[in-house]
This record gives C-alpha cells, structure tokens and sequence, in this order.
C-alpha cells in the first residue's frame, strides 16, 4: 500500500466502472456523468481505457488515457493483429503495467473518477480472460471504491425474451467484476423507436417479481394494454407457444434466481436530462458508499455539538430517495413512450 | 456502394440427389405452404466468439459437402476478414468495402464492420431471393452456412444482426451453430460465462442451438460433456474455485439455470483441424431443423403477427389523437367558453 504517499492517498477514492456492449452509450455516458458532477461542484476525472477510443474522437478530454501505454494501431500492425486480438492484447498489456495506472491515477486521487472500459471484444474479455477483473481487484486492493455501470441501449428491451437476454449478460458481467453493480437502460428517449413496447416500463426498472414475465412470453399475440390490465387475474395460456413451453421451463429458473438474490434490477436513462443523470448518479452513489462518505464528512463536522443527530442526518441521507421513483417512470412514460396518461403502476 | 454483385465462387458438389428426408420434406412443404415436394435447406448462422474457429470450421465442413452428395452454399458477413477459405456463394466483401466505408464515415474499425453490416442488412431480401433460386433450382440446396463477423457482438447485439437473423428464420428452417473455443473454457468459472452468453444468444433470437465444441484435437471436449450432463460433477469443479462467499453461492444457483439451459440444446465435439466429429455436426444440425419446423416456427409467426399488430394499434391510437386535435383545431369542440373560433392555439394534445 502507500507508503509514500500523502494524506490523500489514504482516504478512498470513489468512481464507477463503465461497461456495456459496443454502442450502448458509454463513451457519451461518460461525457455526460461528468458534465453533470462538474455541475454538482465535484471534481472529476475520466479515465479512458478503452483502446479503440481515439483521442480526435472523444467527446471528453481524458485525465489519463491507455494509449499513453498502449497504440492500438500499433499494436495491430506490430503484431499483425485485428482490432479484437489487439484490444485484447492492449488489455492484457495494461494488466502486466498496473503500477504505471496507479502512478497516473495518485494525481487525481480527490476527484471522483469515470473509467471507460472496452466495449468491444468486451465479451471475450469477459469470459475467457481474468485481465479485466485482475485490474478491478488490484484497483480494490488500494481503496478505489466502484460502482459498476452496466449500460445497455433500452432498445434491447422491446420484448420480454430480448429482456432476459439482458438479464442474463448483465448476469455474467455482474459476476465477473464482483463489485456494486448498477444496471442502466440509456437511450430511453428512443426506446419506441423500433416498435411499441410490449409491456410497462417499470417491468424492466422493478424487476422484483419476475415471474410475470413468464406471462408475457407465452402470451405474445395479446396487446399491451391487455396484458397491462390483466395483471391481477389469472391469465390464459395460450395453447400452440411450443417455443415458451420449451423455453419455459428455463425461464421460470432465470427468474426464481433473480428474484431470489435480488439482484437485476434497471434504471432508465437519457443522458440529455439532467433529472435522469441525477437518478441514476444518486443509485451510484448509494452503490459505492459515496452517499455515506459524503455525508459522513458533514456528520463529522457538527460530530462535536450533537453526535446522535449526526449519525441520524448520516442514515437519512444514505436510504432516501426511493420515494419517487413511481412518479419518475410516470413522467419518463409520458415523455418518451406513446401511452396516455390513464396508466397507473 | 455499388449494387449487389453476382454471385461468384459458386460451389460445385459433385452429383446432385436430393437428399433423402422424405418424412421431414412433407412436413416443410406443408409448413411452408408450397405443393413442392422439396424440402427447404437447413440454414447454420455460425457464431462464436473471435478465436473460436468459425472460419476454418467452414472450410472443414465444405471439405466434407464435397466429398458428399450434399449441396452447400455459403455466405460470408464478415466485412473484415482477409481470407475466406471455403469459397462463399454470397460475400459481404462484394457488396460493401470495409475500409472504404471507415474511410468515408470516419469510422474506427467496430464502427466500420457495424456499419457495412447496416448497409448489407438493407439489401438482405435480395439475398434471400438468391438463397430461394437456388433452393429451387434443379440441384436443390440442402444447407446454407452463414459465417459472422469475427466480433460477436456486433452481429447479436445489433439491429442489422435482428433483421438478417429474422429474415433467414422467416423464409428457411433456421438454426445457430455456437463454436466454442474449448482449449479456452476449460475452466469452470469461464464455461459458466460462455454459457450465460450462448444462454442470452437463444433468448435474443429464440432459435434452436447447437454447440460445436471446436479444437477437439487440442483439448477434448469430454470434461464439458460431463459437465453438461452431470450437475453434480460441475458443482465439484466449481466448488474448488469459488468460495463460500455471495458470488460462490450465486454462482451455484446459476449453474441450476444452466442445467436446465443445456437440455434444450445439442453439443458436439468437433475438430475443424482433423475433421473430427463433424458427421455427428451434420446429424444435429439435421435435428435442429426439424425442431425449427415443429416448435420455433409457429413462435416465430406469431411474433411477428403480434409486432404487427402492436405496430398498427399504436397507428391507430395517433391516428385518433390526430383526429381529435383536427376536431378541435377546426371548432367542431370548444374547449373552454367562448373558446369555438379561438381554438387555433395548441390544446393540450396529449
């Protein structure tokens, strides 16, 4: 550990670890998250780590950037690899020059840090290699707190089958990191692009009682708002699905574990409202700890007047904000989805 | 980006029986409404992640259709790849100019290889036009293989990948070959990962899969076969790596999930190097279309039934929107006293 360092090196650092599939919006997340914690009067800092993200074409400016390391482009004509085998090296690279990450990281110890991670050749890292998670664990290892911020575009989500293929990669990448794990549906401002939803919004955000979805996939030639006022009733099933019954079986067990570790469950964004950044920073935050360290901080100021009041303000601040959370999918309904406003949750 | 090219490279099998699947030819031809006494190809999207071996698992299979009496034809979506071994009937390469279109698009290599898929998705009905000519033709078609781009990613996680997918599916018995790089997988926390991930791969496209077990001749596939078959035995594995911790306790429960997982799909080892393995490749893929016809079909339909009609009732609830704003903009219903001539302002229109 740090034996070398100041006083800085021994409080820990917070920041969030940025993954997703390519093209699901990290790079813009990352724009966007810090514009908004700048706004917020935190002190930030992006830390690029995904090779194929090219300085002219990122919309941030990076603090500290893997290809100070590492040219992708190098490495592809060096080696003679394509661009996966060579991000994969790139990685692999970085992995064995962790003291050279930590080095660049210690100036920017009081800000709060973004890491963009590698979205492609994101899977392989994820299964067949430890490179990933050697770089989160030794990160761990000296006091980075980290929220996971799993993002996927909401398109994804236009059907219940397509949701628990979600479910199940977010799933994997849950497992791999081991860390606090925030899953985020961007780009919801487009999310009826390719076709009305099958089903409520707040199925996806909620995600606690997924045995519902077992409804929505054997049901596929019903309408939306029938299914939506149906849900207290017992349901028909309809005969011919052979798919669903074959799947059925498999779906029920994905949702019994879900439900059962509590653990998937999604919050909406559009990166363009400040409102919705906010939601989801404020989950981040509860995620990591930073909530409680901030608080903390200002508990510990009037520590000497009142204790018990301090640690009281200490907890509120940690376990509110849930509250409104039924509101919010309202108005993100309205906004960005063609219902009118006779549904309820 | 020119026009379609002709198709060039065209595989010649030697003879041209039909194959003999007199059962299976009825039932198609009946689903598929036709009086054809022909049964339809068994389409094979190859995926599998960059290393895995999709390519020279092709070529290998080429090699084997033939010495055979079988007719292949192949197609390549992979803009990016520099060779392609097995000699494709129908190539991205032709169509669109992956270096051109990062070129012109100012596009990093992923963007270019997502993009040249965008750009050959618009066209895909013309191919499958030429997959159906030659279906119909008189040496008939008795599989067609489609390799994928090398980034997994791209083809199941994007739109373009949905509509190729869903355009085979909608006209051939359409199946998934996922080649897995088992030298890789021998451990179990990452065939857990593997699986999760063909897992979701069936969830997005809801297709009957097959798992091809590649570089049998490195390592053999038996340890997966055993953990496929015995939960108990992968348990043990798994228990050896993970601890008592939340994750070790998750990651049994997942292994539940993927017990079940593994009953609705085939596996077969397979050498792509030796040629091991691929007759039973050809059994399964066999067996997949026929499970196509019999439980994925009618799925399949009424899915696109039910979009349909999503789609057309959400018409119509702006169509009647739009006709009530008409209404109110023309006078027909005042909205407040005094209101008739003056409704000209934006009401609230929802």
């Amino acid at each position: 550990m740090a034996d070398d360092g100041g006083e800085e090196d021994q409080l820990p650092c917070f920041g969030q670890i940025v993954v997703g599939p390519p093209g699901s919006g990290k790079t813009t997340f990352c724009h966007g998250m810090s514009q908004y914690l700048t706004a917020l009067g935190r002190e930030v800092a992006i830390i690029n780590l995904d090779p194929a993200n090219h300085g002219e074409r990122l919309p941030y400016k990076p603090a500290v950037d893997i290809e100070d390391l590492v040219s992708l482009e190098g490495v592809m004509s060096t080696l003679g690899l394509g661009p996966n085998g060579a991000i994969i090296y790139s990685i692999e690279f970085l992995e064995k020059n962790l003291d050279w990450l930590l080095d660049k990281l210690r100036a920017h110890r009081a800000k709060y840090l973004l890491f963009d991670f590698p979205g492609q050749a994101g899977v392989e890292l994820f299964t067949h290699y430890t490179c990933i998670q050697n770089i989160v664990q030794t990160l761990q290892k000296h006091d980075y707190r980290l929220t996971a911020v799993h993002l996927v575009d909401a398109y994804h989500c236009s059907d219940a089958s397509r949701f628990i293929s979600v479910v199940l990669v977010s799933l994997m990448s849950m497992m791999r990191l081991e860390l606090p794990h925030v899953n985020v549906l961007s780009k919801v401002d487009l999310i009826e692009q390719y076709g009305p939803l099958a089903f409520n919004l707040d199925f996806f955000t909620e995600c606690t009682d997924m045995t519902r979805i077992l409804d929505y996939i054997d049901a596929p030639a019903r309408g939306a708002d029938e299914l939506d006022r149906d849900l207290q009733g017992a349901h028909e099933r309809p005969q011919g699905d052979a798919t669903s019954k074959k799947l059925s079986r498999l779906t029920r067990e994905i949702c019994d574990v879900v439900e059962s570790f509590g653990l998937v469950s999604f919050t909406t964004l559009d990166i363009q409202d400040g409102e919705s950044v906010g939601r989801v920073l404020s989950k981040i935050d509860k995620a990591n700890g930073y909530v409680v360290q901030s608080a903390a901080a200002a508990a510990a100021a009037q520590q000497g007047r009142d204790p018990r009041a301090a640690a009281n303000a200490l907890f509120q601040s940690a376990f509110s904000g849930n509250e409104a959370d039924y509101e919010h999918l309202a108005s993100v309904r309205e906004r960005h989805m063609g219902r009118t406003s006779g549904d309820d949750t | 980006m020119s026009g379609f090219a002709a198709e060039g490279g065209e595989v010649e099998a030697t003879g041209g029986d039909e194959a003999d699947h007199a059962g299976v030819a009825g039932e198609a031809a009946a689903a598929a409404g036709e009086g054809a006494a022909r049964r339809k190809p068994v389409v094979c999207i190859v995926l599998g992640m960059a290393g895995s071996g999709k390519t020279t698992l092709l070529q290998r299979i080429n090699l084997q259709m033939n010495s055979s009496d079988k007719q292949g034809y192949y197609i390549n979506l992979d803009p990016a790849v520099t060779q392609v071994p097995f000699g494709a009937n129908i190539d991205i390469r032709d169509t669109v100019n992956y270096k051109e279109v990062m070129a012109q698009y100012g596009l990093g290599p992923n963007g270019g290889i997502m993009t040249s898929l965008n750009l050959f998705a618009t066209r895909f009905d013309q191919v499958i036009g030429l997959m159906e000519a030659r279906s119909d033709s008189a040496e008939g078609l008795d599989y067609v293989f489609v390799d994928t781009p090398g980034q997994i990613e791209v083809f199941t996680w994007s739109a373009s990948g949905q509509i190729i997918t869903e355009s085979l599916a909608s006209a051939f018995p359409t199946c998934l070959i996922y080649v897995i790089d088992t030298p890789r997988t021998t451990s179990p926390t990452t065939f857990m990962s593997n699986m999760l991930y063909a897992c979701s791969i069936l969830y997005r496209t809801r297709l009957p899969m097959v798992l091809a077990f590649n570089k049998s001749d490195v390592t053999s596939p038996d340890f997966a076969a055993e953990w496929m078959s015995d939960f108990e035995k992968f348990q043990e594995a798994l228990d050896e790596t993970a601890d008592e911790s939340y994750m070790g306790s998750l990651n049994r429960s997942l292994s539940l999930v993927l017990d079940e997982f593994y009953s609705t799909l085939k596996h077969v080892g397979v050498s792509a190097a030796t040629g091991e393995g691929i007759d039973q490749l050809f059994q399964s893929l066999d067996a997949a279309g026929d499970e196509f016809i019999r439980d994925y079909l009618p799925d399949l339909q009424a899915r696109m039934a039910a979009v349909a009609a999503r789609t057309q009732a959400a018409k119509e609830r702006e169509m009647t929107k739009l006709m009530a704003d008409v209404a109110v903009t023309r006078g027909d219903k005042p909205l407040r006293e005094g209101g008739e001539g003056d409704a000209m302002d934006s009401s609230n229109s929802g």
